[in-house]
């Protein structure tokens, strides 16, 4: 499904992202990638969605080279993948409903399915009734299921996301990782890039640790150790 | 594409109103721009008009000798009403010339008693000539030197006038490049607050720019509410500065009556304007519009 071959990020003038990486993640898995700040986790992701490109190697999505994308084919690639940020990414001027909509209006949907599609996933993450909220009327858990929301709506077969629970408390930290699983069980592909000890315990699944932007260890059902 | 286009004003509109205050800001902005762009135009139609008016005061006296024929006199009529440079000329008889001194002179015994004693008319016929603009009038004179002319003419005012229409046309040459000049600098400081503007409020917009192309947005879809809204500015400002303008117009054309002693009406001028003048207005704001509105969001669009 996702696959770095040898891949290195540097920005310059001399900081090394990323070095040599080579991974591959199989459809339906859940990876987590976890390492400490700095350690070139989010660089992973923004290879992924092409807000970087790679100095060296190949990165191919599910048989699509994206190494060198050019502009016109990222907002395609960008349509394919769901992506959860920590600090939400919502748009501050559009309720819970329009947010989510927005992910199907840029790619041409129709109103009527849209109308269709979005309480079913609003269902799914527990806002259904937070529909015509702002996201300054949310609590931060409730935001976040709101952007996974966006990130599910057109049906992405991959789902990044980015130290999602980062700006979260416990409780919710919970809610939003169950809510990950929940997804995962459903087929999705999911690469959680964390630094939460616990969160990575707790999940049980397969474990990347990345240090100075080098893998360090990659474990199926491991545990988050320094 | 429809579809897309719908949406675009829709979330034009949604942007422009949600973002009510910052609406409001930009929106004050680009009526003041427009306002003081209004401003300059009436002072340029005031300071035009106001020398029209004087100049429309100037005009030359040919004076004929006593004992030149009215026919003779007007030949040169004739010969001045064919120049180009000239606008009117207006013949006064050796009797309306009479009539006309006796009648500046009635509270003057020793003069209206002098000319009684006179057997003949001792006044000519003379000429009053009106040129196109005064620098005509050196042109005019010019002619007039011929002498085929020259011989008939006993005297001429020019001389008199002379100070004053090199003055007026001095100072119609330095108002108009004065006008010029602020022209310039107004509609430069207009071009640099409405870009401005137009920055500011997108640069409070980057998160949700960089947002919507996260989430797969094109940058043409991102950007098309942004275009389509700052025609939105454009038109709402054009509008309330024509509310604006109207009411101080009517403020304005009493007192201007009164200064300019002219018939003119700037309301009049503004209505048989109005076209050319908001029309340009509407389109430049636009432009600029578009243009700043293009470069700011462009900054934002590149993730």
């Amino acid at each position: 499904m996702i696959n770095f071959k040898k891949v290195s990020k540097i920005f310059y003038p001399k900081s090394v992202a990323l070095k040599d990486i080579n991974l591959h993640i199989r459809p339906k898995e859940f990876v987590s990638i976890v390492g400490q700040s700095g350690a070139g986790k989010s660089t992973m992701i923004k290879l992924l969605t092409a807000e970087e490109k790679p100095e060296h190697g190949q990165i191919i999505i599910g048989g699509w080279d994206i190494t060198n994308i050019n502009q016109r084919e990222i907002p395609l690639l960008r349509r394919q993948i769901g992506t959860v940020y920590q600090d939400f990414k919502l748009l501050p001027k559009k309720t819970v409903y329009e947010n989510v909509a927005f992910a199907l209006e840029v790619c041409g949907i129709s109103s009527r399915k849209i109308k269709n599609i979005i309480p079913q996933v609003l269902k799914i993450v527990g806002l259904k009734d937070k529909h015509d909220r702002y996201p300054h009327q949310l609590s931060g858990g409730e935001i976040q299921r709101a952007a996974i929301a966006r990130a599910l709506v057109h049906r992405p077969k991959i789902l990044l996301a980015d130290e999602p629970t980062g700006n979260l408390d416990s409780l919710n930290t919970k809610d939003i990782i169950d809510l990950l699983l929940k997804i995962n069980e459903f087929g999705t592909t999911v690469m959680l890039v964390t630094h939460n000890k616990d969160v990575v315990n707790r999940i049980k699944k397969r474990v990347v640790l990345i240090d100075q932007g080098q893998i360090i260890s990659d474990q199926e059902e491991g545990r988050y150790v320094l | 594409m429809l579809t897309s286009f719908f949406r675009v004003i829709k979330f034009s509109f949604q942007d422009f109103f949600r973002n009510f205050w910052l609406s409001f800001v930009t929106l004050t902005i680009f009526i003041l721009a427009l306002f003081s762009i209004n401003l300059l135009i009436i002072f340029n139609v005031i300071a035009k008009t106001a020398i029209a008016s004087i100049e429309g005061k100037v005009d030359i006296a040919l004076y004929f000798k006593p004992e030149i024929k009215e026919d003779q006199v007007q030949n040169v009529q004739r010969y001045l009403q064919s120049l180009m440079q000239v606008k009117a000329v207006d013949y006064i008889s050796k009797d309306q010339a009479l009539e006309s001194f006796k009648n500046k002179h009635k509270d003057n015994q020793q003069i209206i008693e002098s000319l009684n004693e006179l057997d003949k008319n001792p006044l000519g016929a003379s000429l009053v000539i009106k040129a196109k603009s005064t620098n005509d009038y050196p042109v005019i004179l010019e002619d007039l030197s011929d002498p085929q002319y020259n011989n008939l003419i006993e005297s001429k005012d020019f001389d008199d006038h002379k100070q004053i229409i090199e003055r007026i046309t001095g100072i119609t040459k330095r108002v108009s490049n004065g006008v010029f000049v602020i022209a310039l600098i107004f509609t430069f400081i207009s071009i640099l607050i409405i870009f401005n503007a137009i920055r500011m409020a997108i640069y409070t917009h980057r998160e949700e720019i960089i947002a919507m192309k996260l989430v797969g947005a094109t940058n043409w879809f991102v950007q098309a509410p942004y275009l389509l809204q700052g025609i939105i500015f454009a038109f709402f400002s054009l509008v309330i500065s024509v509310i604006i303008i109207y009411p101080l117009l009517g403020f304005l054309q009493p007192y201007l009556a009164l200064i300019l002693e002219s018939d003119f009406n700037i309301i009049s001028y503004f209505n048989q304007n109005f076209a050319m003048i908001f029309g340009l207005e509407f389109l430049g704001a636009i432009i600029i519009n578009l243009l700043s509105s293009y470069l700011a969001v462009n900054r934002y669009v590149k993730v």
